[in-house]
C-alpha cells in the first residue's frame, strides 16, 4: 500500500515535467530500442554508482527526468547538441572516463548514444528503472554474530538410538527422520582393507587380512567390536600412521620444499617440518600444542628444537626473490600467512578481506588488517640469495651434546668449507674476466655456477680442473646440508623487532595507500576477547604476538577451532566433511549435513585433551564408519548423494597411497626408512625438458631410496612427479583443502606405458617367480591376492593364466614378458585402486 | 543472508570446492562424448545433470575465435628493434639520456642508447614500419593488429611470465588456456584440449608454472607436446605390445573391471575409469596421426621452412599447431627460446647476434603461418598472439655492448585473424619506446580480448577458490580492446 502511494506521489510530482517535454511521446520502435538495448547497459554499466539516494558525482540515471536535471556537472543529456552532452563524451571517453573500469565496448556506445540523439526515447509507464544495488557486506551485529559456527560450540544431548556409539545415535536421527534405511555393515574383509588403508595408506599384506578377518568375524557373520577396537589401536601404533595423516595436515600448509619463480630454489631443511608433523601425529600431540608450536613455537616459554622447527610453517610458501615491487611481495607474504592460517585453523576465508570488506562474511577489511598486524614483524623469507636466507629462515637448533665435541666438530666444518671455498675460488678466478657482464651476473646463484664453467671447458679450463670445480661444489653442498651433529640447522621463522613498524589498514589493499592504523586482534564477528599483546622487552628475539594469536585460536573457547579439526579428521575418514566445505565455515560455506553431531565431536575432542588419536577410535567403532560401500535403490532415489551417510562412499587412493601400493605390491616398497631430506624419483627427460635447466633441482637418489614413501618425495613446486601430478596431488602452491579426484585418459597411458609402471610390472613378474614358485597359477594367484588383498576366485585366477597364454600364442610374447603385462593388468585394476 | 549463487558460482564449481573426492566430478571431456554420460542421467550429488570438465560448453556469446595460438617469444622481444618504428634514434647511438628504466639491473634514470640495430621498412597497404629482422612476416602486417603500448606488472622473467600467462605475478594461478578450456571444453575428444610445445633448447624458467592449472583440476593444465619422438609422454605402448597384444591386455583389463563393477553398479567413478582406458587407447592412434607431417604436401612444408635448417625447428612447430586446432585443439602455445641467455629473446648481451639468431628462426614459420591460415579460410576463426613477456629499454644495460635489459613500462605484442582487425597499430611509446605513452594496455586487457574473441565475458568468467571468485582478468575486471576489434 504503501509503495502504491509512493507511486502515486512520483507520479503527481514529475507530471508537470512530463507535460512539458514536447518529445515525450516516442514510437513504438524507439520504446523497444530503449527497452531491449539500452536498459540493459544502463544496468550492467551505469546504475551500480549512479543509483540511489547518493548517486556518485550527484546523477541518477534511473529516471528520464533526473538524467536531464543532470548531477554535478549539469545536465547529463542536452537533447540539442548532442556531441557536447556529458553523457556521451564520457562514455566516449572525451571527458570524463565513464565506466572507469574500461571502454565500453564500441556497439555499447553506439547504442547510448543513438539514444541520446532519438531525444532519450523512455516508456510512459516507467517511472524509474528497478535497480538493486547489492546490499554491501554484511556488518558484524547482534544478527550475524547469530550465525552457527560463530557460535560457541554447544552442548548436545545424544538422541537414542541404536549402532555402536553416539555418532551412529546423531546419524540414525536424521535416517528415521527422513525414512532412509542404512545398508549393512561391510564385511570384514573390507573393513580390513578399509581401515588399514584409512590410518597407514598402504594395503595391508594379505596374511594379516586373513588373520583379522578371523578375529573380528563372529559366527553369526557380524562384527566383533572388541577385535575392531584392538585392530584400530594397533594400526595408531604403527609409525606409518604419522606418514599418512602427517600427508594430510602438509596439504593444508601448502607444503612444497622449494620457492617456485625463476629458481624454484630449495628451502634448507625445510623436511625436518615434515618430519616434526609426522611425529606429531604418531605421538598424537594435543591439537592445541600443535597449532601453538606451528603459530608461535619459538615464542612459547621453553622453546624446544621440535618447536623451533614446528614454525617452518611460515616458511613453506613461495617467495619471489626479486619481486617487482619489494612492498607488494612483503604483503603478498603476509597474506599467505593470513589465508592459510585461517582457513586452516579456523574455517575462515579472512583473505577475502584484503582488499575491501568481505563480501560474503562479517570481516570487515579492518579485521583483516589486525591479523596482519600479528604477523607484521615476521621477517620475508629472505632477500635475495641463499645467504639472506640463511640469516632470515634459518636457525641452529640446540642439540645437547658437550661444548668440547661440538667446537671440535665445528672448527673441522669450518675448514672444510673454507678448503672447499678456497679450491672453487681459485678455478673461478681463472675465468672471471671472460665472464660477460651478464654472467658475472648470474654467477651469484650457485645453480648457474657450474653451466657458465662448463662453457669454459676445453678452452680457459680443462678437464681435469673442471671437474675438480664440480667436486669441490658439491662437496660444499653436502658440507653445508649435514653440519656436525649438536649444530643442526632448521628452517623458522624469525622477527625483526628492532623497528617495529605500525600496521595500516591499505586502500584496496594497496601498500602504497596506507590508510587508518590498527593493532592486532582478532576476527570481531567471533566476539573475542581483546588480544592483548606484551611490551617487547629488551634483547627479545620476537614481539609475542604470535603467541597471542596462537593462545586464542587453540583455546577451547574459540567457537572454531576444534569444529574445524573434528571436521577434517571426518572428512578424512569419510570422503568428505559434515561440513563440506572444510576449509569455509562461513555464510558461503555449506552447512553441516549433521550439526549436532558435529559440535557433540567438537566438545568431545576438547575435553579428551584434542588427541586425534582418540577421535580415530571413536569414528572407526561407530557403526557409520563401518557400514557397507553397497548401493541400495531406495536409499538411492531419496539421497543419492549420502548427505544421510546410509552407507560408506567408496574412494579412489590418493596420489601417494597409489605409488606406495604399486610398490607394495611388487615387494619393492622401502617402507623402514622413515625421515630425513627427500628423496628424488626417476622422472623422464622428457618432462625435465620442460625446465630452463633440464634437470636443474632434481638429483639422484640410491635405488633404495627411490622406493621409500612417497611422502618423502622432493616437493619441487616446478616439477613434480608425473605420476604423482597426474594423480590429483595437493595444489603446492595454496593452502588444499579436498583434493580433486580426476579420471583422465594421461592416467591411463601413466599407468600402461610409462617407464616406472613397466619397470614395476617387470620387478613385480620378478617377485612372483621368487615367491610363489613354479607354479603359473600359483603366480597369477599371488599377483592377484597382492592387488587385492583376499583370495581371488577361480574364474579370477583362470581369467589371467588366459591372458598369459593368448599373448605368448597370438601375440608371439616370451612366457616371462607375457607374465609382466599380466602384471601390469593386475597395477591397473579398479579394485586396486578403489577402495569399498 | 545466504546468497544461493555467488557471482555466478556455479553448483558444478561448488562441488569441486566441497569435496571432488566425494563427488568425484573430475572426468575429462572425453567420457562424456563417449555417449557413458549421456546414459547416466544424473551426476553424483543426484541433483545436477552430469557435466564434465571439458565437455564442450556454450560460449557467453558468439565467438569470433574458435583457437588460440599463442607464439610466445620467451625472454623479451626489443619492439624498438622489430615492429615499434622510432626513426629519431638513429644517429644517437651511444648519447647517454635522461631516462627512467627499471629491468633486472633494478631502477635507473640516465642509459646510454643503443640505437636500433636494424632498417625498418614500411610494408602492406598500411604502411606498416617493420625492421630488417622479419622481412617475411612484414608481408602479412595488413593482418595484423599491432599493440605499441603494452605495459606489464614486472620486470623480471619469473613473475612477468607467470603475470603474461596467467595474469598474476604471484605463482598457482590458471593460465589463460586452463580458463580457455574451463570456459569451453574441448572439441576433440582424443586429443587434449590444451598444448604446449617448447624449445628444443629447453623449457622457460619456471617450467610447468607457466602452463600449470593452478588451483583448477589438472583437468584443465596445459600437455606438452614434443614435435619429434613421443609426441605426448607415455604415448606409446612398449615395443612388443604395438601388434594386438596391447587390445589384448586392455580387453582383461576390461573384463576384470567389468566384474567389479557388477556389484557397484551406482558408482560412475568406476565406469568413467573404464572408459578412460578406452580413450587413451584411442589417443594412442589419433595423436600420432595428429602430428604426421608428412602428410602435408612438400609445398606447405617448404613453406614453414622445413627445408632450411635455421628454421625447422620452429617451422615444425607452427605447422603442427595448425594441424592440432584443425582437429580441434582449443589452444596451442608454442615457446620461441628457452633455456637462458642468448637462448632465447633475453638479449641482454649482443644484441645483434640474439635477436638475428631468434627472428631468423620464427620470421619465415611465422608468416607461414599467417598465409596458410588464410589460404584455408582458418585465419578468420583463429587468434594468434605474439610477444613476449615484456621488451626491451633503449639504453644498454652495461657500460660496454649493445645488451638491452628488461622493460615493462612499454612493449609491442601483436594479435592477428579470428576477428581482429588488419593493417592496424594501436598505442604509442615515447620517442626513445622507453615507455607506453597512449592508450596505454596492461596484460589484463589483451587477456580480455582473447576470451572476448573466443566468446567469453572476461568479466564474467569466473572460479570460485579460496572464498574468492577469481578471475583471469582480476577482481576489477578489464575490456577487451576494443579498437582492434574488427
Amino acid at each position: 500500500m504503501r509503495s502504491c502511494l509512493t507511486i502515486l506521489c512520483s507520479v503527481l510530482l514529475f507530471a508537470p515535467i512530463l507535460a512539458a517535454d514536447e518529445r515525450a511521446d516516442f514510437s513504438k520502435d524507439d520504446i523497444k530500442f530503449f527497452e531491449e538495448q539500452v536498459q540493459t547497459i544502463l544496468k550492467s554499466r551505469c546504475l551500480k554508482c549512479h543509483s540511489g539516494n547518493a548517486p556518485k558525482g550527484g546523477l541518477n540515471l534511473t529516471t528520464r527526468e533526473l538524467i536531464l536535471k543532470g548531477g554535478e556537472s549539469g545536465a547529463a543529456v542536452d537533447l540539442k547538441d548532442v556531441g557536447n552532452s556529458h553523457l556521451v563524451q564520457a562514455i566516449r571517453y572525451e571527458s570524463f572516463e565513464m565506466p572507469p573500469v574500461g571502454k565500453m565496448s564500441p556497439k555499447e556506445i553506439g547504442v547510448l548514444t543513438k539514444w541520446v540523439e532519438l531525444g532519450l526515447p523512455w516508456p510512459r509507464k516507467l517511472q524509474a528503472i528497478e535497480f538493486h544495488t547489492d546490499a554491501g557486506p554484511p556488518p558484524v551485529n547482534d544478527e550475524t554474530k547469530k550465525f552457527w559456527s560463530f557460535q560457541p560450540v554447544k552442548p548436545q544431548k545424544v538422541p537414542p538410538g541404536s549402532g555402536n556409539n553416539e555418532i551412529d545415535a546423531f546419524v540414525d536421527a536424521r535416517l528415521k527422520e527422513a525414512g532412509v534405511t542404512r545398508v549393512k555393515p561391510a564385511s570384514a574383509e573390507q573393513l580390513v582393507r578399509r581401515m588399514h588403508y584409512d590410518l597407514l595408506g598402504l594395503p595391508p599384506n594379505p596374511q594379516f587380512v586373513a588373520q583379522w578377518v578371523a578375529r573380528i568375524r563372529k559366527p553369526n557373520g557380524a562384527l566383533n567390536q572388541k577385535e575392531v577396537s584392538r585392530l584400530v589401536d594397533q594400526l595408531l601404533e604403527s609409525p606409518h600412521y604419522g606418514e599418512h595423516w602427517g600427508r594430510h595436515w602438509l596439504d593444508l600448509v601448502r607444503y612444497a620444499e622449494t620457492n617456485s619463480y625463476e629458481r624454484d630454489g630449495a628451502k634448507p631443511f625445510v623436511w625436518r617440518y615434515r618430519d616434526y608433523v609426522i611425529q606429531s601425529f604418531n605421538d598424537d600431540k594435543p591439537y592445541d600444542q600443535f597449532i601453538t608450536e606451528q603459530l608461535a613455537g619459538d615464542e612459547i616459554r621453553n622453546p624446544t628444537p621440535d618447536s623451533v622447527i614446528a614454525t617452518a610453517f611460515y616458511r613453506l610458501g613461495r617467495w619471489d626473490d626479486e619481486p617487482a615491487d619489494p612492498k607488494l611481495a612483503f604483503y603478498d607474504d603476509i597474506d599467505d600467512i593470513v589465508t592459510t592460517t585461517a582457513q586452516t585453523f579456523l574455517g575462515l576465508t579472512v583473505n577475502c578481506a584484503r582488499c575491501h570488506d568481505h563480501k560474503i562474511d562479517p570481516i570487515p577489511q579492518k579485521d583483516y588488517y589486525r591479523m596482519v598486524a600479528f604477523f607484521h614483524n615476521v621477517r620475508r623469507y629472505g632477500v635475495r640469495g641463499h645467504d639472506t636466507v640463511l640469516s632470515a629462515s634459518v636457525t641452529e637448533i640446540d642439540r645437547p651434546g658437550d661444548p668440547a665435541t661440538i667446537k671440535a666438530a665445528m672448527d673441522r666444518y669450518n675448514n672444510d668449507v673454507k678448503d672447499a671455498t678456497t679450491r672453487m675460488e681459485r678455478i673461478e678466478k681463472i675465468v672471471w674476466e671472460d665472464l660477460q657482464e651478464v654472467e658475472k651476473e648470474d654467477f651469484q646463484f650457485d645453480m648457474n655456477k657450474i653451466p657458465i664453467l662448463q662453457k669454459r671447458k676445453g678452452t680457459l679450463l680443462n678437464d681435469k680442473q673442471f671437474n675438480n670445480y664440480v667436486n669441490q661444489f658439491n662437496r660444499l653442498k653436502k658440507l653445508r646440508e649435514n653440519k656436525p651433529k649438536g649444530l643442526a640447522s632448521a628452517l623458522c621463522v624469525k622477527e625483526d623487532v628492532v623497528n617495529i613498524r605500525p600496521v595500516h589498514v591499505l586502500t584496496r589493499g594497496n601498500p602504497h595507500a596506507p590508510a587508518e592504523e590498527v593493532a592486532p586482534g582478532f576476527p570481531s564477528v567471533l566476539s573475542p576477547p581483546p588480544a592483548v599483546v606484551p611490551e617487547v622487552p629488551d634483547g627479545a628475539a620476537s614481539s609475542g604476538r604470535r603467541r597471542v594469536l596462537a593462545r586464542w585460536i587453540a583455546s577451547p573457547a574459540n567457537p572454531l577451532t576444534a569444529r574445524v579439526m573434528v571436521n577434517r579428521i571426518w572428512q578424512y575418514h569419510f570422503g568428505r566433511g559434515i561440513v563440506r566445505t572444510p576449509s569455509d565455515f562461513g555464510f558461503q560455506g555449506s552447512k553441516p549435513t549433521h550439526p549436532e553431531l558435529l559440535d557433540w565431536l567438537a566438545a568431545r575432542f576438547v575435553e579428551n585433551g584434542w588427541s586425534i588419536k582418540d577421535m580415530h577410535r571413536l569414528i572407526m567403532s561407530s557403526s557409520t564408519y563401518q557400514m557397507s560401500s553397497q548401493g541400495n535403490a531406495d536409499a538411492y532415489a531419496a539421497d543419492a548423494v549420502n548427505d544421510l551417510l546410509w552407507r560408506f562412499d567408496m574412494r579412489r587412493l590418493s596420489a601417494e597411497e597409489i605409488r606406495d601400493s604399486i610398490l607394495w605390491s611388487n615387494g619393492s616398497l622401502n617402507s623402514e626408512k622413515m625421515f630425513g631430506p627427500s628423496i628424488y624419483t626417476d622422472i623422464p627427460a622428457a618432462v625435465k625438458h620442460g625446465q630452463s635447466r633440464p634437470g636443474a633441482g632434481w638429483g639422484n637418489s640410491a635405488p633404495e631410496d627411490k622406493v621409500r614413501r612417497s611422502v618423502y618425495i622432493h616437493v619441487k613446486r616446478s616439477l613434480l612427479d608425473p605420476l604423482i601430478e597426474s594423480f590429483d596431488f595437493a595444489d603446492t602452491d595454496q593452502t588444499c583443502p579436498v583434493r580433486f579426484v580426476t579420471t583422465q585418459p594421461t592416467q591411463a597411458l601413466g599407468m600402461l606405458n610409462s617407464e616406472f609402471i613397466l619397470k614395476q610390472a617387470q620387478v613385480f613378474s620378478e617377485y612372483l617367480s621368487q615367491s610363489a614358485g613354479g607354479s603359473l597359477k600359483d603366480q597369477v594367484q599371488l599377483a592377484l591376492t597382492r592387488v587385492m588383498q583376499r583370495p581371488p576366485t577361480a574364474q579370477e585366477v583362470q581369467q589371467g593364466l588366459d591372458l598369459i597364454v593368448a599373448l605368448q600364442k597370438e601375440d608371439g610374447l616370451s612366457p616371462e614378458h607375457a607374465r609382466k603385462y599380466f602384471c601390469l593388468i593386475a597395477l591397473n585394476l579398479n579394485e586396486f585402486i578403489y577402495l569399498d | 543472508m545466504q546468497r544461493a549463487n555467488f557471482c555466478g558460482r556455479t553448483r558444478r564449481e561448488m562441488l569441486w570446492q566441497a569435496g571432488a573426492g566425494f563427488t568425484g566430478l573430475g572426468l575429462t571431456a572425453m567420457l562424456d562424448q563417449e555417449g557413458f554420460f549421456g546414459k547416466q542421467s544424473v551426476a553424483a550429488d543426484g541433483v545436477t545433470e552430469w557435466k564434465n570438465p571439458l565437455a564442450p560448453r556454450k560460449p557467453h556469446f558468439a565467438p569470433k575465435a574458435k583457437n588460440v595460438i599463442f607464439f610466445y617469444c620467451y625472454g623479451g622481444p626489443s619492439h624498438i628493434d622489430t615492429f615499434d618504428y622510432k626513426p629519431d634514434m638513429y644517429g644517437m647511438d651511444g648519447k647517454t639520456v635522461d631516462v627512467k628504466t627499471f629491468g633486472r639491473g633494478g631502477h635507473r634514470s640516465k642509459g646510454r642508447i643503443v640505437e636500433p640495430r636494424w632498417k625498418f621498412k614500411q610494408y602492406g597497404q598500411c604502411g606498416k614500419w617493420v625492421s630488417d629482422l622479419f622481412p617475411e612476416l612484414a608481408t602479412c602486417v595488413d593482418d595484423i593488429a599491432f599493440l605499441h603500448s603494452m605495459t606489464a606488472d614486472s620486470p623480471i622473467h619469473g613473475s612477468a611470465m607467470l603475470m603474461m600467462n596467467s595474469g598474476r605475478v604471484l605463482s598457482g594461478h590458471p593460465c589463460l588456456g586452463s580458463w580457455v578450456n574451463y570456459g569451453l571444453g574441448s572439441e576433440n575428444q582424443d586429443l587434449p584440449g590444451f598444448v604446449v610445445m617448447l624449445d628444443p633448447r629447453g623449457g622457460p624458467i619456471s617450467g610447468a608454472k607457466n602452463w600449470s592449472s593452478g588451483y583448477m583440476p589438472a583437468t584443465y593444465q596445459a600437455t606438452v607436446m614434443r614435435s619429434q619422438g613421443d609426441p605426448i609422454l607415455d604415448l606409446s605402448p612398449p615395443g612388443d605390445l604395438k601388434g594386438g597384444g596391447q587390445r589384448r591386455i586392455l580387453d582383461a583389463l576390461r573384463k576384470y573391471n567389468e566384474q567389479h563393477q557388477q556389484s557397484r553398479a551406482d558408482n560412475s567413478n568406476l565406469a568413467a575409469r573404464i572408459a578412460s582406458y578406452e580413450l587413451a587407447y584411442r589417443m594412442q592412434s589419433e595423436a600420432p596421426e595428429a602430428v604426421d607431417i608428412s602428410q602435408e604436401t612438400q609445398e606447405t612444408q617448404n613453406l614453414y621452412g622445413l627445408n632450411d635448417k635455421k628454421c625447422s625447428a620452429v617451422g615444425r612447430q607452427c605447422l603442427l599447431a595448425r594441424r592440432l586446432i584443425e582437429r580441434g585443439v582449443r589452444m596451442v602455445q608454442i615457446y620461441s627460446g628457452g633455456a637462458h641467455n642468448d637462448a632465447n629473446w633475453d638479449a641482454h648481451g649482443d644484441l645483434v647476434h640474439n635477436h638475428n639468431l631468434h627472428a631468423g628462426e620464427t620470421d619465415r614459420p611465422l608468416a607461414a603461418l599467417i598465409k596458410d591460415l588464410k589460404q584455408r579460410n582458418m585465419l578468420d576463426d583463429t587468434l594468434i598472439i605474439w610477444g613476449g613477456e615484456f621488451g626491451r629499454q633503449p639504453t644498454a644495460e652495461y657500460a660496454k655492448g649493445t645488451g638491452r635489459d628488461h622493460n615493462s613500462y612499454g612493449f609491442t605484442m601483436f594479435m592477428a585473424g579470428g576477428g581482429i582487425k588488419g593493417g592496424v597499430s594501436l598505442g604509442t611509446t615515447d620517442e626513445l619506446g622507453s615507455r607506453a605513452v597512449d592508450d596505454t594496455f596492461h596484460v589484463k586487457h589483451l587477456h580480455a580480448t582473447v576470451l572476448h574473441q573466443m566468446g567469453l565475458d572476461p568479466n564474467k568468467l569466473s572460479y570460485f577458490f579460496g572464498g574468492l571468485d577469481n578471475r583471469l582478468v582480476g577482481v576489477e575486471g578489464a575490456q577487451p580492446i576494443w579498437d582492434i576489434i574488427s
